[in-house]
């Protein structure tokens, strides 16, 4: 049998609020394969955000198994479980958040460059991936120099850099205006075709959600 | 909820804030306090004591008894203007008082010593005779002396009576005006780190709040009401905590005042009087003041500073002006000038340290690879952003070197002082009617007894100019004189001599002159100088120069063989080792050989050993107060470093996010951290180094006209170093610790314009 990309078998998940136990999901399953799309979607608060970052060990889950390629997440925040995780980020995760993907101190290039080296690819084609993402002539200005919309370009530059198998982008255009926001998710969804990485969007966006190959509806508020 | 209590509700949420604030306000009030209070306290001291012994006279009894309440009324009943003056030791803090009789001191007209004060008699450092007299009843040591005016003549002297000076020791000098610029220098150095230690406090609970703040501004409260009220919170929290922080500033005064006191009595031998305490209103001014502008002033002013806007224009401006303060420093014409040129460095160096140490940070970092770029960056970021704690901690440990070297070196100076002035292990005076010459013929004729010279001090006039023979172009010096010249002295440190220059002094072919006059007087080793003994006239070579450590006046040594019968020797003693005798013996054999039951008979070993406990005091004393200002300055770079830290929080997040692992991200962490503070160890070496060379090289000959030996520890510029790398090491723990907690939200950080850089 194949593996799938990403696996997760019954993740339950609790905050506290006050002394009150506030469940976001209870036994959530879900599967994708390489060159399908997922979109997350659901109301303000109900848990995207915190599934997201479970598929990529940020956070932990209470119970349940994460599978991301041939590694295997069952609980535990030993060392070793923090290796595997970083090692999966480091060179098979891409990450794209709301905002503030960049380090302020590097050129947009340089930004490319560190994650792309950091990844293990080479950082010849950085350059490339700017010019591809319509921003290359930007290469040498700083986060704080350009345009919301292109920091987001500048993200997803980064995330195919390191040649992921998956990516996991939350409300990536969440901040952008209708028109950028199109621009954007269409090279998203363009480059992730191409290359066939599989991906999670969390997204408000019915229109965006659309366009992704499979949903998964987390509802209304988490209950009590 | 009305906006104060949305402002207050912020620190019932953070208890531990308000309490470092707290904290912080306290131990800065403390230190400042402190600190000027013992200046203030010493200089008062200082100006009082030379003002009290300006010119007055004594009498004393010619059988040398201490005088007494009857002598007083013996003397009032013969007519005579004698004034009682009863100096009266208390235990520390209060230090010296003196007892007078306002009605005795009538006669003197306006010119009563300490007659400002003896009108009101306030009680400090003068009170009443009768109260001062309680105190010695009650087992305080007292010390009678019977004052007169100026203006008496020696024939209107009683018999059994004679007239001297009175002086209640030797001038302070100028080592103790020394020492007391150097706790002034301190004094300013805290209030500087005390604002920037506020301040840093203070933005802490800025960034913490920032979401409150733009959430009242969307509220339609406008800017300003909530920058008034932040003000009145402030100004309302300063005043509260700044009464603790200047009672416990007097405890640490006191604390360190008993050594404080010990030390300026036994150094300099300035008596430290009890002055009033002073009020607590200029203390909490002050602090109000500074923590008001600490927090507030950037608004306006600190942003048109530019080491804060960074840019280029800042090298342009520093770089003149450095060139201009090293250039007054190493040519200053006055005292002043020189000051001016030491504040435009430190100015200077303040603006150039962060862009400097920015760009070394970014130096080299293109060709490398895209990780070392990342830290190379950060690091430049962290160099401009923290650009006020870096500085402070410069400052702050650069004077730290220069004080402790300046406190090591006059320690080691006072040392060999010492040495010169106690080489023999007794020290025996000879009896006024007796003549020396007895005892020397005793000594020689005693064997078994160690190492011993007679020593014999008068005056002479040297003749700066062979050519010049008139009288009016001779200048008064002291004449010292040694036979025979032996080991006691051949130790001695010789600045500058010809060869076999102990030898020819010995023989009576030369003289030796002392630092001072050396310096005064233009004198080399090899020159000629006319000098007179008694009605003799000679010329001399000077075969050497002799290290005086401060010695204010100048002086001239010469071989006991060459003074003449008429020389009027003021003074005569001898300096003796015991060798295989009990001293007690030769003590016999003296008294015998003069005829006297009363030898005056000093044990220099228990001199030299109370002295350096003296010293031990002074260095724990600057050590505490240095270590303690370091310690703040460490603390305010501790927590800026670490406001700024959080506000980047996200931004180190990434590289988690990226895949670095917790460890490697810690690591980045503490690299980022230690190589803050340890550059700027660094960068404060030159400039602490730099500021001792100014001290030592250039204030004290300009104002006191002798120069200390320069000296560098490096051991010491090691633990300065290590303590810097500890302060970073705290940073980079408390970050993790930050980071552990939980994942920061990317509102922490200023995303909405990419971040600082
Ligand atoms: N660290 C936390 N402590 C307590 N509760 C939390 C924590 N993080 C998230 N929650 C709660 O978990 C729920 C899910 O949060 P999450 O951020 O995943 O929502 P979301 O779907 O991403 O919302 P949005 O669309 O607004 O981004 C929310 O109710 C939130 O209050
Ligand atoms: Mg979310």
């Amino acid at each position: 049998m194949v593996a799938s990309l990403l696996t997760a078998r019954d993740l339950n998940k609790q905050f506290r609020s006050g002394n009150q136990p506030v469940s976001v999901f209870r036994n959530l399953s879900l599967q994708l394969d390489r060159g399908e799309s997922l979109a997350l979607v659901g109301r303000s608060g109900s848990g995207k955000s915190t599934l997201l970052n479970i598929l990529c060990g940020l956070e932990k889950p209470d119970t349940g198994s994460v599978q991301v390629l041939d590694e295997v997440f069952e609980g535990g925040t030993d060392r070793q479980t923090e290796a595997r995780w970083a090692n999966l980020r480091r060179q098979q995760i891409g990450v794209v958040f709301q905002e503030a993907n960049l380090m302020p101190a590097l050129s947009l290039l340089d930004n490319v460059r560190l994650r792309a080296r950091l990844a293990g690819q080479n950082e010849d084609d950085c350059r490339d991936w700017l010019e591809r993402l319509g921003i290359g002539e930007l290469a040498g200005r700083y986060p704080d120099q350009v345009s919301g919309g292109q920091r987001q370009r500048a993200a997803l530059a980064m995330v195919f850099a390191m040649k992921p198998a998956l990516i996991l982008a939350d409300e990536p255009t969440g901040s952008l205006d209708r028109h950028t926001a199109e621009d954007v998710t269409g090279q998203l969804f363009d480059l992730q075709a191409r290359h066939g990485c599989g991906l999670i969007l969390a997204t408000h966006d019915a229109e965006l959600a659309t366009r992704c190959s499979h949903h998964l509806d987390l509802g209304h508020l988490p209950e009590t | 909820m009305t906006v104060c209590s949305a402002l207050l509700s912020h620190y019932r949420r953070h208890p531990l804030q308000l309490l470092a604030l707290a904290l912080m306000i306290v131990l800065a009030t403390m230190l400042w306090t402190g600190v000027s209070h013992l200046t203030d306290h010493a200089r008062a001291s200082l100006a009082q004591s030379e003002q009290a012994i300006a010119g007055q006279q004594q009498l004393v009894r010619e059988d040398g008894q201490a005088v007494s309440v009857q002598d007083f009324a013996y003397l009032r009943r013969q007519g005579l203007c004698v004034m009682p003056w009863l100096e009266v030791q208390r235990p520390p803090p209060e230090g010296r008082v003196i007892g007078v009789d306002p009605f005795a001191s009538a006669c003197f007209g306006s010119d009563a010593p300490g007659q400002a004060r003896v009108d009101a008699l306030n009680g400090e450092p003068f009170l009443d005779i009768a109260e001062a007299k309680a105190m010695v009843r009650q087992g305080s040591n007292g010390d009678l002396s019977l004052l007169v005016p100026v203006d008496v003549e020696a024939d209107a002297v009683p018999a059994d009576y004679r007239l001297k000076d009175f002086s209640m020791g030797p001038a302070t000098g100028e080592l103790g005006e020394s020492f007391l610029l150097n706790l002034d220098a301190l004094g300013v150095l805290v209030l500087l780190i005390t604002a920037l230690l506020v301040r840093s406090v203070y933005q802490l609970g800025l960034v913490q709040r920032r979401e409150s703040f733009t959430l009242l501004r969307r509220f339609g409260v406008p800017a300003t009401r909530v920058q008034v009220l932040l003000l009145i919170e402030m100004v309302a929290l300063t005043s509260v905590w700044v009464i603790p922080g200047i009672w416990l500033g007097r405890l640490l005064a006191e604390i360190l005042g008993g050594g404080f006191g010990q030390v300026l009595e036994s150094l300099f031998d300035a008596p430290l009087y009890a002055v009033d305490g002073g009020g607590f209103v200029l203390p909490a001014l002050v602090m109000v003041t500074v923590v008001l502008l600490a927090c507030f002033a950037d608004k306006r002013l600190l942003r048109r500073l530019p080491w804060l806007s960074g840019r280029p224009s800042v090298v342009w401006f520093g770089v003149p002006v450095l060139g201009l303060g090293l250039a007054m420093v190493a040519w200053p014409f006055t005292l002043g000038w020189l000051f001016v040129g030491i504040a435009l460095v430190f100015v200077a160096v303040g603006l150039l340290t962060p862009r400097v140490l920015s760009y070394v940070a970014q130096w080299g970092a293109e060709g490398a690879g895209a990780i070392t770029l990342w830290q190379r960056r950060e690091l430049a970021v962290l160099f401009r952003r923290l650009a006020l704690p870096v500085v402070a901690l410069q400052f702050a440990v650069a004077m730290v070197l220069a004080i402790q070297a300046l406190v090591t070196t006059f320690e080691d100076t006072f040392e060999r002082w010492l040495g010169q002035r106690l080489e023999a292990e007794f020290y025996v005076e000879v009896p006024e009617q007796s003549a020396a010459v007895d005892g020397v013929r005793y000594l020689a004729g005693l064997s078994g007894v160690g190492d011993w010279h007679l020593v014999q001090r008068g005056k002479t006039h040297v003749v700066p100019e062979m050519a010049g023979d008139d009288a009016a172009t001779s200048v008064e010096v002291d004449l010292f004189s040694i036979s025979p010249i032996g080991p006691l002295v051949t130790g001695w440190t010789l600045l500058d001599a010809i060869p076999d220059a102990w030898e020819k002094l010995a023989t009576g072919q030369g003289v030796m002159v002392n630092e001072q006059l050396a310096r005064r007087q233009g004198y080399q080793p090899g020159e000629t100088i006319g000098f007179t003994l008694g009605e003799q006239s000679l010329a001399l070579p000077v075969v050497g120069v002799y290290a005086d450590y401060g010695r204010p006046d100048g002086e001239i040594l010469v071989a006991g063989q060459i003074l003449p019968e008429t020389f009027n020797t003021r003074f005569q003693s001898l300096s003796l080792n015991p060798g295989t005798l009990a001293m007690a013996e030769i003590e016999q054999g003296l008294a015998a050989v003069w005829n006297t039951d009363q030898l005056t008979v000093r044990d220099n070993g228990s001199i030299r050993s109370l002295a350096s406990g003296v010293f031990d005091q002074t260095f724990l004393i600057t050590r505490a107060i240095t270590v303690l200002t370091l310690v703040l300055a460490g603390t305010s770079l501790l927590i800026m470093g670490w406001v700024f830290f959080t506000t980047r929080a996200w931004y180190y997040r990434l590289l988690f996010v990226w895949g670095l692992s917790p460890r490697e991200v810690a690591g980045q962490l503490r690299w980022l951290a230690m190589f803050l503070t340890g550059a700027v160890a660094v960068a404060a070496l030159p400039l602490g180094v730099w500021l001792t060379w100014a001290l030592v090289s250039r204030i004290n000959p300009l104002a006191f006209g002798w120069s200390l030996p320069m000296a560098v520890y490096p051991g010491f510029w090691l633990e300065m170093l290590v303590l810097c790398l500890v302060i970073g090491l705290a940073i980079s723990v408390l970050m993790r610790r930050q980071l552990g907690a939980g994942v920061p939200a990317p509102a922490m950080a200023n995303v909405a314009g990419g971040g600082e850089r």
